[in-house]
């Protein structure tokens, strides 16, 4: 490259190449000017370095001077990222009981007697409409934190995603607290694998795919957010009462005795666990109000 | 009311004219101030007065010299020139009446 010595020993060249890694966080054209502004200049790679760096930093850190990444941040990738890591493990916890009944012990006498049909499907209506509540909670709070934080998402991203996977890391949910249950969770698969496959395939997942969408300049046409809206009050409402014994009873629970346990549990029917299932909503909310503004600015604009 | 460093990108624009790009003003600054001039402070500058109307870039031709990259090019604009004259008007008249140059350090009593 001009402005660089025609002889490069080893240093030189992986320095330079550090340089190229550093600029690769800037814009395209941005990159390739600068990168042409230094060639030019003959600057050392010291230089360069500490000159990419720098306006990488100052590039990195203009987004934070709105207030939106910080909402995208403290109200919905901490808060929705450990209840979300607490309500997944919970549920697949709750789910990998039945599961294990039904794996171990099928027999096709569950359909003969009406009892037992019954409560197959119950079982099973209950597992599929959690399922669907976990990806629709997940895909609209990613969607909110994509349209927040939309230059620095991969920070938001990151922060999300170590809050789902490492929220109920080192807990022990109720369930598999239960001496009842020990012949389930003996097995690495119902106690390790499938806390770990669920949150994945049903909440890191749709949330990243939430967020590719919130990413775009424009929002959700708002009839489409308000089919978000219906689908997510309807089934927050129907696992509200799940949604507040996750809470309780989903994450460190190392003695049913223990004070902080027995704390916990009378928090149960308080208001801000009352309040809990009308903040998983606002997500869904923000996608509406956003649909709602553009379908408003775009009236204006014809008007 | 602009701030130094961006009098000092707007005056070095308009005196490289047609070959103001990064790297020239660059140069051109660290010419007039005998300061470093960082590729930070430069390129968030532009893009602030490239917000406020003040300046237009784009991006030009590659050349050899560059390894093969493209410049971005700067010209100020009408707003700019007024701004940048404003600017001028208001340090000479603060300078009015005030010679800096030989004045003696103040010393420590």
């Amino acid at each position: 490259m001009a402005g660089e010595p025609a002889a490069k020993p080893g240093v030189i060249v992986m320095s330079w190449r550090l340089v190229d890694q550093v600029a690769r966080l800037l814009e395209p054209d941005e990159r390739e000017a600068v990168r042409g502004d230094l060639a030019e200049l003959g600057v050392s790679s010291a230089w360069a370095l500490w000159d990419i760096s720098g306006l990488v930093a100052r590039r990195q850190a203009r987004p934070w001077t709105d207030w939106r990444p910080w909402i995208a941040l403290v109200g919905l990738a901490l808060p929705f990222g450990m209840i979300l890591s607490i309500v997944s493990s919970s549920w697949a916890h709750r789910h990998s009981v039945y599961l294990w009944l039904y794996v171990n012990n099928w027999t096709w006498a569950y359909f003969e007697s009406p009892g037992s049909r019954r409560e197959f499907f119950t079982v099973t209506a209950s597992f599929l409409t959690d399922s669907l509540t976990l990806i629709c909670w997940a895909w609209t709070i990613g969607f909110a934190l994509g349209s927040l934080s939309r230059r620095v998402i991969w920070m938001t991203r990151a922060l999300f995603s170590l809050v789902l996977f490492g929220g109920a890391l080192g807990s022990t949910p109720a369930a598999v607290l239960n001496p009842a249950h020990a012949e389930v969770f003996s097995l690495t698969f119902y106690r390790v694998v499938l806390p770990v496959i669920l949150p994945t395939v049903l909440v890191w997942l749709p949330a990243l795919w939430g967020m590719r969408r919130g990413i775009r300049p424009t929002a959700l046409p708002l009839h489409q957010a308000m089919l978000w809206a219906a689908a997510v009050a309807t089934l927050t409402l129907w696992a509200a009462r799940s949604l507040e014994m996750s809470v309780i009873a989903g994450w460190w629970f190392p003695l049913a005795g223990s004070p902080a346990a027995i704390a916990r549990w009378e928090w149960r029917g308080s208001w801000p666990l009352r309040l809990l299932p009308l903040a998983m909503m606002w997500p869904v909310g923000y996608l509406v109000v956003s649909a709602g503004w553009q379908r408003w600015q775009n009236r204006t604009l014809i008007g | 009311m602009l701030g130094e460093f961006e009098y000092l990108l707007l005056s070095a624009s308009a005196r490289l004219g047609a070959e103001a790009y990064g790297a020239a003003i660059r140069q051109d600054i660290e010419r007039a101030t005998g300061r470093r001039c960082s590729v930070g402070a430069l390129y968030t500058t532009l893009d602030r007065l490239e917000e406020k109307g003040l300046i237009e870039t784009w991006m030009g031709e590659a050349t050899p010299q560059r390894g093969g990259r493209s410049k971005r090019m700067v010209r100020v604009t009408a707003k700019g020139t007024r701004e940048a004259a404003a600017f001028y008007g208001a340090v000479v008249r603060a300078s009015a009446g005030v010679s800096w140059q030989g004045s003696p350090r103040r010393s420590r009593a």
